[in-house]
């Protein structure tokens, strides 16, 4: 399950009739995707954003948690948590806390199962005697699936932390009006074409789809977007799949790269892009001839050609090329004075992106 | 009007066993384009029918080979682009803009990265509704399960597309897609950048095993879309 930050302004938690308080967070969403990309409206009041990225580059998620409460604070006064999945984090926002990864079910346990929002649910469990999530979650499977049916077995999983998120955590109106932060007025709307009942494969489409979400949860199923970007990860924006939602034209900035000469992302690296871009980087270490480490100076220069490279501790393959280095300094390094560059490599298994930031390399792709 | 005018005198004109055997030679023709869902030409040689047959199921890649997500990607690309929906099923690594170059339509894409233990039972649920499901199993998949998905595909008439890496595929597919050769070129010690990647692909199916088809490729080409090596039309060449 993904690793989640939260953010929850407790004052825009209701809309208003005229809009301000959804202007209000579409400000609030602005000044959090002036660190990290991916933001992404829950409801109205709540965002949230993967964390590990972002926390890798600001030096653990405690740092990232302290950015993202003090931008966000600049507009209104906001909540951070980070757990894993939808359902936690929220709840670790409304608390302030970061969950410790893996520590999502112990943090759970002893909040009410009133939390899942299940009237019929509470109730049923308040009359075995169950008053936690905790409790629910002891409960073993084949019992709860006989007994609540699906919808409870699917809150059975998120009670215990192995499931991320509730069908009905997410406002998609709100997403919808806020997707691509706020200065992206490209609203997504049901096409007529595709979602008016014209299309019997989309329908089907959309109904084995939902099927799949009760397995795994709303956030199991995903669907992507390109956006502007320099690094093929900053170029896609996944967001959780929504039945009869498409984007309608393109997002601002998001353009192949064979119809982008050079503009307006300097430093982005040359189509063809990697097919596999890993989720998690990848530890790597490259060194030169003599078997030392490859490093890039101040001024953005190799110190030495590489010559071999290991992925993940894994034996040195030889280097039959490689390109590069590109500088690749996000909006998130040059706050932090940080410089990374990223090198094409190729071995006789296949080419690689890697990523280089202070002395460490990374393979941040591939191109599989 | 000219057309149909003596299309209806023929009908008329016909005695039934004509009809009958009109009917007859028509029929698979009619029936060929809902049986068959399209690929990009460069692939086509590759596959029996020059497209993908609803209801089959095709691995892709051996364990270590480089380039099997970029063909299975580039296989369900012209189905995609003419309104098929496709999944990817236990990838959590998806190069969104890739796909997008190899001509997948990202709106129709549907992203199961990490189904976990439930894959085998996810990816069923999908061949009930997406025409082209690209699965790959997070684990070794057991021999049942694997039918049961085989079966399900053929039932639902979907196009199951298993890229095994190493967890494997314990069923034999109807065609078996393998890379003989992959190179990349444009780079050298530190100049230029990867520019495209020059592979052969070998597609071996169940019935016409004595026949194995080979296509020499670029995928990706230097714009990111497949092409054939030596395509006169292929500006790369």
């Amino acid at each position: 399950m993904d690793r989640l930050l939260v953010v929850r302004c407790p004052d825009l938690l209701e809309e208003d009739e005229g809009g301000a308080v959804l202007r209000t967070f579409a400000e609030v969403i602005a000044a959090v995707e002036a660190y990290c990309p991916w933001v992404t409206a829950v409801r109205c009041g709540i965002c949230s954003l993967p964390a590990r990225g972002p926390a890798r580059y600001f030096g653990g998620e405690d740092a990232l948690a302290e950015i993202v409460q003090e931008a966000a604070g600049q507009v209104t006064p906001a909540e951070v948590g980070v757990a894993d999945g939808l359902f936690a984090a929220v709840l670790a926002a409304g608390r302030g806390l970061i969950v410790p990864a893996g520590g999502t079910p112990a943090f759970l346990a002893p909040l009410p199962v009133a939390l899942l929002g299940q009237d019929d649910l509470t109730g049923l469990l308040d009359r075995l005697g169950i008053r936690t999530l905790g409790g629910f979650a002891d409960l073993p499977d084949p019992h709860v699936l006989g007994r609540f049916g699906a919808d409870g077995a699917h809150a059975h999983r998120v009670a215990g932390g192995r499931s991320g998120e509730l069908a009905d955590l997410r406002q998609p109106r709100v997403a919808r009006l806020l997707a691509g932060g706020a200065a992206d007025d490209a609203p997504m709307v049901a096409e007529p074409g595709f979602w008016g009942g014209v299309s019997d494969a989309d329908a089907r489409a959309a109904r084995c789809l939902a099927a799949a979400q009760e397995l795994l949860g709303a956030d199991g199923v995903v669907t992507v977007r390109l956006q502007g970007g320099r690094s093929p990860a900053e170029r896609a924006r996944f967001v959780t799949w929504t039945a009869g939602e498409r984007p309608r034209g393109a997002i601002p900035g998001a353009m192949r790269p064979a119809t982008m000469p050079g503009a307006p992302w300097p430093g982005q690296i040359p189509a063809p892009a990697p097919a596999v871009v890993h989720p998690d980087l990848i530890r790597a270490d490259l060194a030169d001839v003599r078997g030392e480490p490859v490093r890039v100076s101040a001024r953005g220069l190799l110190t030495a050609a590489p010559d071999r490279l290991s992925v993940e501790g894994g034996p040195w393959e030889p280097l039959s090329g490689w390109a590069g280095p590109w500088p690749s300094d996000e909006r998130w390094w040059s706050r932090s004075r940080r410089r990374g560059a990223r090198l094409q490599a190729v071995t006789a298994r296949g080419a690689h992106l890697l990523l280089v930031e202070r002395g460490h390399w990374w393979v941040e792709a591939t191109y599989g | 009007m000219f057309v149909s005018a003596p299309d209806r005198r023929l009908a008329r004109d016909l005695d039934p066993a004509a009809l009958a055997t009109l009917a007859e030679r028509t029929r698979p023709v009619a029936a060929s384009r809902t049986r068959l869902l399209p690929v990009a030409p460069p692939l086509a040689g590759l596959l029996p029918d020059r497209a993908l047959r609803r209801g089959s199921t095709l691995t892709v890649g051996r364990p270590g080979d480089d380039g099997a997500l970029s063909i299975a990607l580039s296989l369900v690309s012209a189905a995609s682009a003419s309104g098929s929906w496709c999944a990817l099923v236990g990838h959590p690594g998806l190069g969104a803009v890739a796909a997008a170059d190899l001509g997948v339509d990202l709106g129709r894409l549907a992203i199961l990265p990490r189904p976990g233990a439930a894959w085998a039972e996810v990816t069923a649920a999908v061949l009930e509704g997406v025409d082209l499901v690209v699965l790959c199993p997070p684990f070794a998949p057991r021999p049942a399960m694997a039918r049961r998905l085989v079966a399900r595909a053929r039932e639902r008439r979907a196009v199951l597309i298993v890229v095994p890496g190493r967890a494997g595929w314990p069923e034999p597919p109807d065609l078996q897609l393998r890379v003989d050769e992959a190179v990349w070129e444009g780079v050298d010690a530190g100049r230029g950048h990867l520019r495209r990647r020059r592979m052969t692909v070998t597609a071996t199916g169940r019935r016409s095993a004595a026949h194995p088809e080979q296509r020499r490729l670029w995928l990706p080409g230097p714009d990111g879309a497949v092409a054939a090596v030596g395509d006169p039309l292929d500006p790369a060449a």
